[in-house]
């Protein structure tokens, strides 16, 4: 099915529902009928449990089946095994119920029998009018409204602040995994959605959905398959001169069926191809789980660069040296320099800079830096004008360095429109920090590698926008 | 030139093959002449025909060596099986030819002027990607392009803007630039570009691809020294 804008009402619902039924409700602790539901408790919804061996569960009356339920249903999540959700969805299609999340397994992927149960599943939407996740989906979370289908850890406690990210994943593991390892030092979520096998609702839907939804400013998407090639990267390309896409595709398919004779083919692959066609269509392209998430959080919070000169404060030789070296390693995605400073911005940064220190890029103010300092140089370095990006290697470890640093940091970047990163080493406080630094708005990394490789994300996203508007 | 005129020749030129589906590498630089890309002067002397005396090598030009080349749709890597000969002078020409045509009764042989060029070997081939379809590929060409895999693709139709950014992409990139005083027409490659992206959306359909190998810059211009189209 293609969606309409009907069909981007539903989803709407899918994410905010004002009323849902969770098939298989159960008390007994640990089933996953039992965590959902419980989970679910926490959303402003109206629930219905439906379990025909259940009269109340955790307080709400229980319904035998679907059929029974007293109001409209915006969502059911479906956590019964495959055979009987298939039968489940039906009825939920019988009853004009929106949208079904189906969270088993053992469908296609498993063969014969679970291909035809698949069939069955894929019916249902053209012919009731009902939207469907999955199967094999882990659902859906929307910090903003609690509501919070996922029945495994996923940081959700830290998440709910909420925040600008969709992050749409083909994986539920994957996704969840990653968002809980994020949630450590901070992520803006918008909201999760699990694709599963992606029966129906893919992730054109849910970049068309998100794309034009206020609220988020960035999408960040794990797929291992592209339906609808053409079409997902035009969508993608509208939505890109709004907001960064993301995304991470991974495994690897042949070339086709026919034998590949000449180097073109055997050049190709599958992945070089996808490479330049996200490249050609405006998608940032991530490697791994971890880059994934770290370009989002960056993308996300702060302005794009506007060029590739990078400029370095240090406290710490060594560190500022290697990060001058990874800036100007070669990299497909984006070729960083290191900015060369003006003269008023040297002498600036000298009239405050302790006697050993290097004014020049990388600045390294030596372990007698203190936070004057640095926000001296800091705030020269934002005003030169030969500077597109920062990156602070900051230490909370030198004693004329007091934990003040990260206000008055924050209120100098908060104030500029050229981005600044930040690395600390990892050390036993630093996700207290990084998440310190996420609440003042400031984005913060425990690697230099992965600092610079967000860097990179932003100069690239950058060049982006140019060649969108230039296009325009 | 305008989509539907390469749609138009494209047909024509699928209807005109001389093993239908199996285009030979005579027919496919025809094709490549038909939107504006250069190839070497050339002759193609058809199975069991002799090289004329004076008459035929007269289109290649001033006198000087030649490549002589078996010539056959059923051919595919000519050089592997000894179909490929180069430096030919004027006067071992009739032999050459002969020996082709003894080695591959059947096929025909082509004889072409041997360009001379000293800057980098460049490839752009097209292909039907299963997910994405029709896509195109510029890179390091030559024999050695598969080991070093310096190549950059774009989806088809591909604008010259975007085929400048794929040039920028490869590490050769600085050979078409002035690196050690090679240079070249770096707006009119990227036009070729975008003229094989245009052939890829009418002729690549699933399973077919395009190799155009090596093209070379040589006396202002860009001349595709070997072309392959495989049809499925």
């Amino acid at each position: 099915m293609n969606t309409s804008g009907s069909d981007l009402k539903k989803i709407h619902k899918l994410l905010n529902p004002e009323s849902v039924a969770v098939v298989g409700a159960s008390n007994s602790k640990g089933k996953v009928g039992n965590i959902i539901f419980e989970g679910l408790s926490r959303c402003k919804a109206r629930l219905y449990p439906v379990n025909p061996h259940e009269d109340v569960i955790a307080g709400y009356k229980t319904y035998p089946q679907i059929a029974d339920l007293p109001d409209t249903i915006d969502v059911a999540v479906v956590t019964v095994r495959a055979e009987q959700a298939v039968e489940i969805a039906e009825q939920c299609g019988r009853n004009n119920i929106d949208n079904i999340i189906v969270v088993a397994g053992g469908f296609a992927e498993t063969g014969e029998r679970g291909k035809a149960l698949e069939a069955r599943l894929k019916a249902i939407p053209d012919r009731y009018g009902s939207r469907i996740l999955g199967p094999n989906s882990l659902g859906v979370f929307v910090p903003e409204n609690n509501f919070d289908t996922i029945f495994v850890e996923h940081g959700d406690r830290s998440l709910a602040e909420g925040g600008g990210i969709a992050f749409i994943s083909q994986s539920g593991s994957v996704g969840v995994e990653a968002l809980g390892l994020a949630s450590n030092t901070g992520f803006p979520l918008r909201a999760f959605v699990g694709l599963g096998n992606k029966i129906d609702l893919n992730e054109l839907d849910f970049l068309k959905f998100f794309g034009a939804d206020d609220k988020t400013d960035c999408l960040a998407l794990y797929i291992e398959n592209v339906e609808q090639g053409r079409k997902f990267l035009e969508e993608a390309k509208k939505v890109s001169s709004r907001k960064a896409v993301i995304a991470l595709k991974a495994g690897r398919t042949p070339t086709g069926a026919t034998a590949v004779s000449s180097h073109t083919g055997k050049l190709a692959g599958s992945d070089r191809v996808v490479s330049g066609a996200f490249r050609q269509y405006g998608i940032q392209r991530a490697f791994d789980d971890e880059e994934l998430c770290d370009a989002a959080k960056a993308l996300s919070y702060l302005p794009p660069a506007q060029g590739n000169r990078v400029a370095v404060i240090t406290g710490a030789g060594g560190f500022g040296v290697m990060c001058a070296d990874y800036i100007e390693t070669d990299s497909p995605r984006a070729r960083l320099q290191m900015a060369e400073l003006s003269d008023s911005t040297i002498s600036r940064i000298q009239e405050k800079a302790p006697p050993f220190a290097s004014c020049h890029n990388p600045v390294d103010l030596t372990a007698g830096m203190t936070n004057e300092m640095f926000i001296n140089t800091l705030e020269a370095l934002l005003e030169d004008a030969g500077v597109d990006i920062i990156v602070c290697i900051t230490f909370f470890a030198p004693h004329s360095i007091t934990d003040k640093l990260i206000d008055q940091m924050a209120t100098a970047i908060n104030d500029s429109k050229k981005p600044v990163m930040v690395f600390t080493e990892y050390g036993p406080f630093t996700d207290t920090y990084l998440k310190e630094f996420y609440k003042k708005g400031m984005i913060g990394f425990p690697s230099l590698t992965r600092t610079v490789k967000a860097v990179r994300f932003l100069v690239e996203r950058g060049r982006i926008l140019s060649a969108l508007e230039e296009e325009a | 030139m305008s989509s539907t005129s390469i749609e138009n020749k494209v047909k024509k030129w699928h209807s005109s093959l001389s093993i239908p589906g199996k285009p030979n590498e005579w027919e496919s630089k025809g094709l490549l002449n038909s939107i504006g890309v250069s190839t070497p002067r050339g002759v193609f002397i058809e199975t069991g025909n002799s090289l004329a005396p004076d008459g035929d090598v007269s289109v290649l030009g001033r006198p000087g060596h030649r490549v002589v080349k078996v010539c056959s749709g059923n051919i595919l890597h000519k050089t592997d099986q000894g179909g490929v000969l180069l430096d030919i002078s004027e006067n071992h020409l009739p032999a050459a030819v002969a020996k082709l045509q003894k080695t591959f009764p059947s096929a025909g042989v082509l004889v072409e002027e041997m360009v001379q060029y000293r800057g980098s070997e460049i490839i752009i081939g097209a292909l039907y990607d299963p997910t994405f379809g029709p896509a195109v590929m510029v890179g390091a060409g030559g024999i050695l392009t598969e080991l070093y895999k310096d190549v950059s693709f774009r989806l088809a139709p591909c604008t010259r803007k975007e085929a400048h950014y794929m040039l920028e992409e490869l590490t050769i990139f600085p050979t078409l630039q002035g690196y050690r005083g090679l240079s070249a027409d770096i707006d009119s490659l990227a036009g070729t570009i975008e003229r094989a992206a245009e052939l890829a959306v009418h002729l690549v359909h699933r399973g077919c691809q395009l190799d155009i190998n090596p093209i070379v810059w040589s006396q202002e211009r860009w001349v595709a020294l070997d072309v392959k189209v495989v049809l499925t």
